[in-house]
């Protein structure tokens, strides 16, 4: 068990963590890189910014959104504050970071983390009831989309058991086990599924707005690419 | 046999039953505006980042009356982002050769006609997406590609027909017609308020502003073209109607980036054939926000786009629009058409006009930004076979909201709401509402008696071009 448990905590976590981390990277690389190109070839180079910058942040801090659909909204707003906080944040994986890298920031008190830890394996399952419970939910949804939340729920479930063993029906080893794997799947996932909106989501509003800077022969282009060029209307 | 109407729920040409062969030609399409346009960047992000999360099922008119799946926004964009995930990115390529699964079929086509036309493209859902998708690029460009394929409702196609290839505009007013209603309103300003040196210019050349109403004006909203003429007069505007393109209409917007494309540049033209330096466009959404295209189509130093709504609250803020002591009684509502208001641009100033002229003027809940589209966006208005469904699922919100009000005129600034809006208002049981433009509105309190020293400033254009 301890080979398995070194394995996961070795190198398949570098591996999904820098798999992670450069496909993130790339997906920002891109699509700033695609965003510079459709405004260079765009015939209005105009952008509204503070507009777009406020339409960013109402997201970014959604005070005033979580106002519509708000048992949803509430939800997934705690979700997400959990999901970003425990990881980054909890004292047991900082000491990992300067072990490995020397690196060290602040951390959360362990019973925070506890607190959160439970809003996130919490939220995630009533995120799943909400979405197989609401009729336009259900009907948009994918396997992806149950899967997911549940996937995010596995490693602080098996991480709150690794903090509290006295509780814990499973050994500690196989369940620490269960935690760094569950994360490295998720890692891997990251960038591939809808989840990678984590480096996407501050970009969008503006993708959005640019969306509609079109050059400007862009009709008569795909008219002479089709051939329809003098086809009668 | 089919005929069109069985088809679809509207009217398509005989030709768009003849095409075969329609998924590849699809993806021809498809590809050719992938290359030629930059729809790439916004299909490649929202494809990977939708979450489906229904936020937009809550904040779209016609889900909230119908309760059906095909409603959803984030339902019907997914009807293309599948297409675009499958066939132009490389890990649905794969995927579909690993797997199988998703094959662009002429029933899925069939449905995308149907669903992308049962959106108005108000763009209601665009604020309520964490993700930021907008879900009204999506529907645009989807109608654009259908088009490709010929699917288009036959109101639009005619109607740019007429515009591009016969009489010059979507209502086929010819030259002398036009002169004739023109000539026939200054009489209507002699007979109704006494006043002889009102004038709608034509072909001035220099003029500062070129005038671009919806040209459906002409023939069915005299008041508000009264209304239009009255402002330039007393405001002593430089203005003029160009013959050779006097329609701000464009159904481009609704159906094909190519045909906005050509018309954008046709009144982009007009302006400069006339030596004019901006836009001025009347009362119409769907006009005023394909002028704002003008940047995009026009190319360097394209005209200045003012909307009339803008220049007439300017103007009465400036003291230069004398008005009668008695303002209009009866409750009034203002409707914020979508093409001008989602993104906030013009919602003030018709309400600062209206709070000046109207004793009793109430807003609509939600209004501005969040306003519910009359039903008939998208071009869908044009659509007569359609009625019941504008009218009833999609129209039902804003029947239930006008009813809120209470008020006996509701302002719409916009030729397609106002069409819209009477219908929605007579099938309804709304009969007592009156469903009026506001320059229509402005006319019945604008004072003739005061004017000074603006008389027939009109008719020779200034080089300064003051307001």
């Amino acid at each position: 068990m301890d080979a398995w448990l070194e394995w996961a905590r070795g190198p398949v976590f570098l591996f999904s963590f820098t798999f992670m981390f450069l496909g993130l990277i790339r997906h920002v690389g891109l699509t700033a890189w695609a965003m510079v190109r459709t405004m260079r070839q765009a015939g209005d180079k105009t952008i509204p910014y503070a507009q777009v910058l406020s339409a960013t942040l109402k997201w970014l801090i959604p005070v005033d959104k979580v106002r519509s659909q708000i048992l949803f909204s509430l939800t997934s707003l705690l979700f997400h504050i959990a999901i970003l906080i425990v990881p980054l944040f909890l004292a047991g994986h900082i000491v990992l970071w300067t072990r490995g890298l020397g690196l060290s920031w602040p951390a959360i008190p362990n019973n925070v983390a506890d607190v959160l830890t439970i809003v996130a394996i919490v939220t995630a399952v009533a995120l799943v009831i909400q979405r197989a419970t609401a009729p336009a939910t259900r009907s948009l949804s994918r396997f992806q989309d149950y899967a997911l939340p549940l996937l995010v729920a596995l490693p602080f479930a098996s991480g709150y058991f690794v903090m509290h063993p006295s509780g814990n029906p499973f050994s500690y080893e196989a369940t620490l086990f269960v935690h760094a794997m569950s994360a490295n799947v998720l890692f891997v996932l990251i960038p591939l599924t809808k989840l990678s909106h984590m480096a996407f989501f501050p970009s969008v509003q503006m993708v959005s707005e640019i969306a509609w800077r079109w050059p400007s022969d862009s009709g008569s282009k795909v008219g002479l690419a089709l051939g329809k060029e003098n086809e009668a209307i | 046999m089919t005929t069109p109407r069985e088809k679809y729920s509207y009217y398509v040409e005989e030709k768009a039953l003849e095409v075969t062969d329609r998924p590849r030609k699809f993806l021809e399409a498809f590809a050719a505006v992938l290359e030629n346009s930059s729809y790439g960047l916004a299909l490649d992000v929202y494809t990977r980042l939708s979450t489906k999360c229904s936020r937009c099922a809550a904040s779209c008119q016609l889900y909230q009356s119908t309760g059906e799946e095909q409603d959803i926004p984030c339902h019907r964009s997914e009807l293309l982002f599948r297409v675009y995930r499958r066939y132009f990115t490389p890990a649905g390529n794969l995927k579909a050769r690993l797997f199988g699964g998703f094959t662009l079929t002429d029933e899925y086509l069939d449905e995308m006609a149907e669903a992308y036309y049962r959106c108005t493209a108000c763009r209601r859902c665009k604020p309520s997406c964490p993700m930021g998708v907008d879900h009204g690029l999506v529907t645009h460009l989807a109608r654009w590609l259908l088009a490709e394929i010929d699917v288009i409702p036959k109101a639009l196609l005619v109607a740019t027909r007429e515009q591009l290839e016969g009489v010059g505009n979507t209502s086929a007013i010819t030259v002398p017609a036009l002169v004739d209603t023109c000539e026939f309103l200054e009489e209507e300003f002699h007979d109704i308020y006494g006043v002889d040196d009102v004038k709608y210019p034509i072909d001035v050349e220099g003029a500062e502003y070129v005038f671009f109403p919806a040209v459906s004006d002409y023939l069915l909203e005299a008041d508000t073209l009264m209304g239009n003429a009255a402002v330039m007069h007393l405001t002593g505007g430089s203005w003029s109607i160009g013959t050779g393109n006097f329609d701000g209409i464009n159904y481009g917007l609704f159906y094909s980036d190519r045909m906005m494309e050509r018309i954008v540049k046709n009144v982009v033209g007009e302006v400069r054939r006339l030596k004019g330096k901006k836009i001025l466009v009347g009362e119409c959404g769907h006009a005023t926000r394909s002028a704002w295209f003008v940047p995009t189509f026009g190319g360097p130093d394209a005209p200045e786009i003012v909307n009339c709504l803008q220049y007439a609250w300017a103007q009465m803020k400036a003291g230069r629009i004398p008005l009668k002591k008695e303002k209009i009684q009866e409750k009034v509502t203002y409707h914020d058409p979508c093409n001008i208001a989602r993104t906030g641009r013009i919602t003030e100033e018709p309400r600062e006009i209206l709070k000046v002229i109207c004793e009793d003027f109430v807003e609509m809940t939600p209004n501005r930004e969040e306003n519910y589209c009359c039903g008939g966006g998208g071009g869908t208005v044009s659509i007569d076979e359609i009625r019941a469904f504008r009218t009833g699922p999609m129209g039902k919100r804003k029947a239930d909201q006008i009813r809120a009000t209470g008020a006996k005129y509701v302002v719409a600034p916009c030729a397609n709401c106002k069409k819209q809006l009477r219908e929605v208002c007579e099938d309804n049981d709304l009969e007592d509402v009156e469903i009026i433009g506001l320059h229509d509105l402005l006319l019945k309190v604008i004072d003739f008696s005061h004017e000074t020293s603006s008389h027939g400033q009109e008719e020779q254009p200034t080089q300064d071009g003051q307001e």
